[in-house]
């Protein structure tokens, strides 16, 4: 009797601790760094079948809601998903530009690039930046040239026509202004190393992370629009007040 | 008799120069001037204001100062000078409002047409002038021809404008052969443009020509839809276009290298590159001129001549 009673415990024991395994609460993302190339590699795929599969195609290779991913590099994906911008929360809009937090942590993310890059080689490799080594005089120069075009001089970005966005760069991470240079993500154009090289890179980024800290010598930014910001607020405010004005003096009592 | 004459004469100019006093003599407006009401008892709240808005300008204006000797911040500077104008602005209007004695003087307006003397008068004096001129012939030909002449060598500086542009409009700094570099001087080989990239070219040597100014953009070498004669001028999917839009001027620095378009920020024009730069959009009506390119046995881009067309937008005799 003792014997079956014990034994029944030991098992009540036993179904408690298999029920506590099957149940294991899903841990805070991140919190266990995979081991190995291919344990991210692994991860990343349970990851994309469940959350990319549906628009890109099992194995990535693409479905009339979503393009192929082969030989986009490691650049693309990390800058896709550490923006945002993928996965989409609904699947038959467009990728917006518009600035977002990314929905995986940063081991998931680097999950999803370990796996997708496993599929097919290619592609720009994830940059890695150094603003310190960078020269502001010429990042202004490359940035004047080749980007205030799209992305204005202040780089609070705008339209470029067609419905396209160039978003504002004042929020991007280092690595992720560099990313887009070598991959040209949605309408933008795409600048190799061997038109932009490392140097020119680190001096781009230098530059628009000095734009953010450049003290406004004529007070208020007025979100940098320009002159018509500057007229908006001469012509409406100042106009405004002066008509006031105008209409006090000429009470007559 | 002549003396007479002469009186009435000036008696006349002097009626015509002094209508108005020649009305109010004969026909006094009535002017009216309403009593001036008894003085009203000091404002003293309305005296209070001034006071205060005055010392309220005399008080920025000393922070002007002392913020031009502290640093001259633009902010403050402005700040301190409006605060002290629009002080001594509501002063003035207080008391012109409130402080100063209001009274209302109307004076009726006079009849309009001047009386007969004066008419007649004026119209004496006239034909008098007038048969004066007429009277010597030659001399008022000669101030005629005087007159005139004067007024055509006015016309002579126009020549000092300087000399048309001629043939200026018609050519860049581009050659047959000439290599294409970037805007630091590197020269542009086909290796530096990965497919979807578009970089600022200048002939070397002419780095920052403005009329020389061309993109050249790489697309996937099939794409191309150009006539034989300007493909052969855009080697492996190379391909330039002038930079200067042929609206209005502006550089056409957007490339949506998704849709191979390139937008010009100024009016939006946009030109398709796969079609020879051609206008689909916006006010532009001529596509881009087209930079023909020879690809070397080196990997190095030089252009095989000028652009195709003038550059830039249409003038007189290039529409």
């Amino acid at each position: 009797m003792a014997l079956v009673r014990a034994c029944l415990v030991a098992l009540g024991l036993a179904s408690a601790a298999g029920l506590l395994l099957l149940v294991r609460p899903h841990r805070a993302s991140g919190a266990v760094p995979p081991r190995s190339q291919a344990q991210a590699v692994e991860r990343g795929r349970a990851l994309f079948d469940r959350f990319c599969a549906s628009c890109h195609g099992s194995g990535g290779l693409g479905t009339s809601q979503g393009p192929p991913l082969l030989g986009v590099g490691a650049a693309a994906v990390d800058f896709m998903l550490s923006t945002g911008r993928m996965p989409l929360a609904v699947a038959t809009q467009q990728p917006t530009v518009q600035r977002q937090t990314a929905r995986f942590s940063r081991a998931e993310i680097d999950a999803l690039v370990a796996y997708v890059t496993s599929l097919y080689p290619g592609g720009p490799p994830v940059p890695r930046v150094h603003p310190e080594r960078g020269d502001l005089v010429r990042g202004n120069r490359l940035f004047t040239s080749n980007c205030a075009p799209c992305h204005s001089a202040a780089a609070v970005g705008d339209a470029v026509g067609g419905g396209a966005v160039a978003p504002s760069l004042r929020q991007s991470t280092a690595t992720q202004i560099a990313e887009a240079v070598r991959v040209g993500p949605g309408v933008m154009p795409r600048f190799g190393p061997e038109a932009l090289d490392q140097h020119d890179l680190d001096s781009l980024v230098r530059y628009l992370l000095a734009l953010r800290t450049l003290p406004n010598p004529g007070g208020l930014g007025l979100g940098f629009v320009g002159p018509v910001a500057e007229g908006f607020v001469a012509w409406i405010a100042g106009l405004g007040l002066i008509v006031l004005a105008i209409r006090w003096i000429g009470t007559t009592t | 008799m002549l003396l007479r004459a002469l009186a009435a004469a000036v008696r006349a100019v002097a009626a015509i120069l002094t209508l108005g006093d020649i009305v109010r003599q004969e026909r006094p407006g009535p002017a009216s001037r309403e009593a001036a009401p008894a003085p009203p008892a000091p404002d003293a709240r309305a005296s209070a204001l001034v006071a205060g808005a005055l010392l309220v300008s005399i008080a920025a204006t000393i922070a002007f100062g002392a913020a031009y000797a502290l640093g001259a911040q633009t902010q403050l500077l402005a700040g301190t000078s409006g605060v002290s104008l629009a002080a001594l602005a509501v002063a003035f209007i207080v008391w012109g409002q409130r402080l100063l004695q209001q009274e209302q003087i109307t004076e009726e307006r006079a009849p309009e047409p001047s009386p007969e003397e004066a008419r007649r008068g004026a119209e004496e004096a006239l034909a008098r002038g007038e048969r004066e001129i007429s009277r010597r012939g030659a001399l008022g030909w000669l101030l005629a021809g005087a007159l005139g002449s004067l007024g055509i060598a006015a016309l002579f500086p126009v020549r000092s404008l300087g000399p048309g542009p001629d043939r200026l409009l018609f050519h860049t700094k581009w050659r047959a052969g000439a290599p294409l570099v970037g805007i630091d001087g590197k020269p542009i080989r086909a290796a530096d443009l990965l497919i979807g990239s578009v970089a600022t070219v200048f002939p070397e040597g002419y780095v920052g020509d403005p009329s020389s100014q061309a993109l050249l953009i790489r697309v996937e070498p099939g794409l191309l839809e150009l006539p034989p004669a300007q493909l052969a001028g855009a080697p492996q999917g190379f391909v330039a276009y002038s930079k200067i839009c042929t609206h209005a001027g502006c550089p056409v620095g957007l490339y949506r290298a998704r849709t191979h378009e390139l937008v010009c920020p100024c009016h939006q024009s946009t030109f398709d590159v796969l079609a020879g730069a051609r206008p689909v959009f916006g006010p532009a009506t001529r596509p881009l001129p087209q930079l023909p390119l020879r690809l070397g046995a080196d990997g190095r881009l030089r252009a095989l001549g000028d652009f195709t067309e003038p550059v830039g937008p249409g003038f007189w005799g290039m529409p």
